[in-house]
């Protein structure tokens, strides 16, 4: 029997380990798309277009590795996990679109930055992903 | 949903852990079902169904 958790402890490890991988990946793939361009300069968009593709590419990855991820760790981590994902995507839903629709109708004074948006969602996934920790402690 | 496993286990004087381990979980997942905070997956069901050596129903209550 101890073989069971020992199976299920290597699976978790292995897919956190890709995860973490992908993680940093796709944060430094960003940061070349991003930063890139102000270093190699605007004569190059080839190496601009390079280092977007790159990072989608990555993206993509991340995603399956997430996937993974979230297949191999132990069902009530899944289940507060997904509970955290499902709040952080109807904040991001419900926040994106309610802003759009206030600035559509030119009661938003200042222009939002998109980069707020994901900032929010992370902040959004911590809290939730700490109350189900604490729900289930 | 009630079930069972608190005095199943201490019956064998197995700890929250030890019958984690023998079912393949986390420690967390044991107590949240043990508390009815969280009901398990099927397959956990039936590993714990053998691992004390009962039917299903006879581990897991039914309150409706």
């Amino acid at each position: 029997m101890p073989a069971l958790q020992d199976a299920g402890y290597r699976d978790s490890i292995r897919a956190t380990g890709g995860l973490v991988a992908l993680t940093i990946a796709w944060a430094a793939s960003l940061a070349l798309a991003r930063f890139g361009p102000g270093l190699w300069g605007d004569s190059r968009p080839a190496a601009t277009w390079a280092a977007v593709i790159a990072n989608l590419v990555v993206g993509v990855g991340w995603i399956v590795a997430m996937t993974r991820f979230l297949r191999a760790i132990d069902e009530l981590e899944r289940k507060i996990m997904l509970d955290a994902l499902a709040v952080t995507l109807g904040a991001g839903w419900v926040v994106g679109f309610g802003y759009i629709v206030a600035d559509r109708a030119g009661l938003v004074p200042v222009e939002a930055d998109i980069a707020a948006l994901p900032a929010l969602m992370g902040v959004v996934f911590s809290v939730a992903f700490l109350m189900g920790k604490l729900r289930y402690r | 949903m009630r079930n069972r496993i608190p005095g199943l286990r201490a019956e064998r004087a197995w700890t929250q852990a030890d019958v984690a381990q023998r079912v393949g979980v986390s420690r967390q997942t044991i107590n949240a079902i043990e508390t009815g905070k969280f009901d398990p997956s099927l397959p956990v069901a039936f590993r714990l169904a053998r691992l004390f050596e009962l039917r299903i129903e006879e581990i897991f209550l039914d309150e409706q």
